[in-house]
């Protein structure tokens, strides 16, 4: 066992020096083919993660939210239609009577289409309790909607009809409105008002998504979802961490997801993000495992005098396949370093890319698990690729090397 | 040339390493392709019927012309290869009874190997690079640097050991080699060419090296150099795969 160890902290320290000598160039080569393949990789994975965590609809302060088990939270498109939650305003009022929650709203989302004027459009109607402070939800300020939800008036729907709606520019784009419009919604006699038009920045990667901000209760009225006071997912803002606990006790057959997890309930409930990854780690460790192949195999040929010279001196077939393991992965393991350190950079390219040409910001997003993810990856790389240059160590002829 | 100085006349008469009636043909070609497997392989003879000993404290060199069978007797002699008839002893084992893990185990046990380009690995300080062989005897870290720097010192480089070999001078890379090849006290040193990368002081003091680690134990040293075949004991000159000399 010393034995082993020796060998491989010798390969790992002749790999180290060789950066000092005229070796350094090829070495490089091979730590950069790594590197990349290994930032592409967590590039990529940063952007399923961003799939995974960072489309939900809340703004920037909200920290949980509870979803119906099984259901919606990886991506608008999957909270729509999706299982729904019932007696939202009777329980969103008794967490945000916690004096440790700063703000809660249930979220309903819904396809509706609207007309204005002469078009009639598909929009993504979503319905909220507007906070005080103009918190924004979906993206959109929410400054201009009546506070609380008067409509709802305690379960009776009864209350005054505001008809406020906050419309994304995307929405007022495809139906050519302006502020002040009037918006008439299919199959109702209700409407709404555009009291504002602004900048969404949902992030689901999809793009610019036309969305509409209204009252919770005025949407249910329209959709039919008074009855049993019904909402897709409820969105809690808070400082502290405890609050989860008490969410989680709040609903049977729910999940509490926190912003940034990527748990294996919003995992399991989309598969495109777990499918983004996979993807990228098949590329990265078939391509980087190839590339480091090829490259420690060359280094081996180049090698042959020292190697034969080790033979010569006494050093088992075993020795050197060890000597060989450990520069290989130490190499790959380097690259790994520097693959997810240039990946990290990509996740930032890929967002500043995103919000200049498609004014979605977030697609990508980094989680701390990333930082170690990327070494190992290389240095499975590493594993893989060193039966190559294994092979090619171990069938190096001592005796016909020391001749030439 | 050394003083020989034998611990007794019957240890001194035992050959550490003994070649008898040996011979050794390589196939050339292996045809053309897979119709005429075979056909344009020819047999060359590089030894036939080489007989010759080296005793302990001895500084024997091997001599002759490219093509002579020279570095094909010193790989027989080093155990990296066997012959194809005749035997070759090495402490009285036939190394072609030997596995090729076990002529391995031999090397590193009972034979130190001196090249003529060095092979020193150039990411290594001089101290590791003597160290190396105590890595594949599972020997202790501590253990090992303190050998290693007792070899260097034995060699006249104790005051490079944490050098690495692009800061050495070729006659000390050299030296450094050689104390690597001391690493096992081994019974038999071979050096191949050792001079032939150096001019002629540091070959001169590589030799007086040479000569002074064959005081107990068998140096053979395979050479061109006039200036090294003056200093052996006897000289095993060969000429087209047989010995013509042996004085």
């Amino acid at each position: 066992m010393r034995r082993l160890l020796a060998l491989w902290k010798l390969g790992v320290v002749q790999t180290l020096g060789r950066f000092r000598t005229a070796e350094a160039r090829r070495l490089v080569m091979t730590l950069l083919g790594v590197a990349l393949a290994v930032a592409l990789m967590v590039s990529v994975t940063s952007v399923a993660v961003g799939l995974a965590s960072g489309s939900t609809v809340q703004g920037d302060d909200v920290d949980y939210w509870i979803v119906p088990e099984g259901g919606s939270a990886s991506t608008i498109a999957v909270s729509v239609e999706g299982p729904r939650l019932g007696a939202v305003h009777r329980t969103t009022a008794e967490i945000s009577a916690d004096d440790r929650v700063t703000y809660a709203t249930p979220i309903q989302l819904q396809i509706l289409r609207v007309s204005s004027g002469n078009s009639s459009e598909y929009l993504l109607a979503a319905g909220v309790i507007p906070p005080r402070d103009g918190q924004r939800v979906i993206g959109l300020p929410t400054d201009t909607l009546t506070p609380g939800d008067p409509h709802y008036a305690n379960g009776s729907y009864d209350g005054p009809w505001t008809g406020d709606a906050v419309l994304s520019s995307a929405a007022a784009e495809v139906l050519g409105i302006n502020t002040g419009d009037e918006l008439n919604p299919s199959s109702t006699d209700r409407s709404f008002r555009a009291v504002d038009i602004a900048d969404a920045d949902i992030s689901t990667g999809l793009g610019p998504v036309p969305v509409m901000l209204v009252h919770l209760s005025e949407l249910q009225t329209i959709t039919g979802t008074a009855d049993g006071d019904q909402a897709d997912q409820i969105l809690v803002s808070t400082n502290d961490p405890s609050v989860e606990q008490k969410l989680t006790g709040l609903y049977p057959q729910t999940d509490v997801l926190t912003r940034s997890g990527v748990g294996g309930a919003s995992l399991s409930t989309s598969s495109l993000p777990l499918a983004v990854a996979v993807a990228a780690l098949l590329t990265a460790v078939s391509i980087g495992a190839l590339f480091v192949a090829t490259l420690t195999g060359l280094d081996v040929i180049a090698n042959r005098a020292t190697i034969a010279a080790q033979g010569a001196m006494g050093f088992s077939r075993r020795s050197q396949t060890i000597l060989v393991l450990s520069q290989v992965v130490t190499i790959a393991g380097l690259g790994g370093i520097a693959g997810t350190l240039l990946g990290l950079g990509g996740l930032l390219g890929i967002n500043r890319v995103s919000q200049a040409y498609v004014g979605v910001e977030n697609v990508a997003q980094f989680h701390p698990l990333l930082l170690a993810y990327g070494p190992l990856v290389a240095i499975l790389i590493g594993l893989l690729a060193s039966p190559y240059p294994a092979w090619l160590a171990r069938r190096t002829n001592i005796v016909e090397v020391l001749d030439q | 040339m050394s003083s020989i100085e034998p611990d007794s006349v019957e240890h001194q008469n035992t050959p550490v390493v003994n070649a008898v009636d040996v011979g050794r043909t390589y196939t050339r070609g292996h045809g053309g392709g897979l119709l005429n497997r075979g056909a344009d392989a020819t047999v060359v003879t590089a030894l036939d019927g080489v007989s010759a000993g080296v005793s302990r404290g001895e500084l024997v060199g091997i001599a002759g012309p490219s093509g002579s069978g020279k570095s094909t007797l010193l790989h027989l002699f080093a155990a990296l290869d066997t012959p194809t008839s005749g035997r070759v002893e090495i402490g009285g084992t036939n190394t072609a009874e030997l596995s090729e893990r076990a002529r391995s185990k031999l090397r590193r046990d009972h034979i130190g190997i001196v090249f003529q380009r060095f092979h020193l690995l150039p990411a290594l300080t001089a101290q590791q690079n003597v160290a190396l062989p105590f890595i594949e005897w599972g020997i202790g870290k501590r253990d090992r640097r303190d050998r290693a720097e007792l070899l260097l010192h034995r060699v006249g480089l104790g005051d490079r050991l944490t050098h690495r070999p692009a800061e050495l001078s070729g006659g000390e890379q050299q030296r450094v080699a050689v104390a690597r090849a001391l690493a096992g006290e081994p019974d038999l040193l071979i050096a191949d060419e050792p001079t032939g990368e150096l001019d002629s002081e540091a070959g001169a003091n590589v030799l007086d090296l040479l000569a002074d680690v064959a005081d107990d134990r068998a140096v053979i040293v395979a050479s061109h150099d006039q200036a090294v075949l003056e200093r052996v004991d006897r000289t095993i000159r060969l000429r087209d795969g047989h010995v013509v000399n042996d004085a």
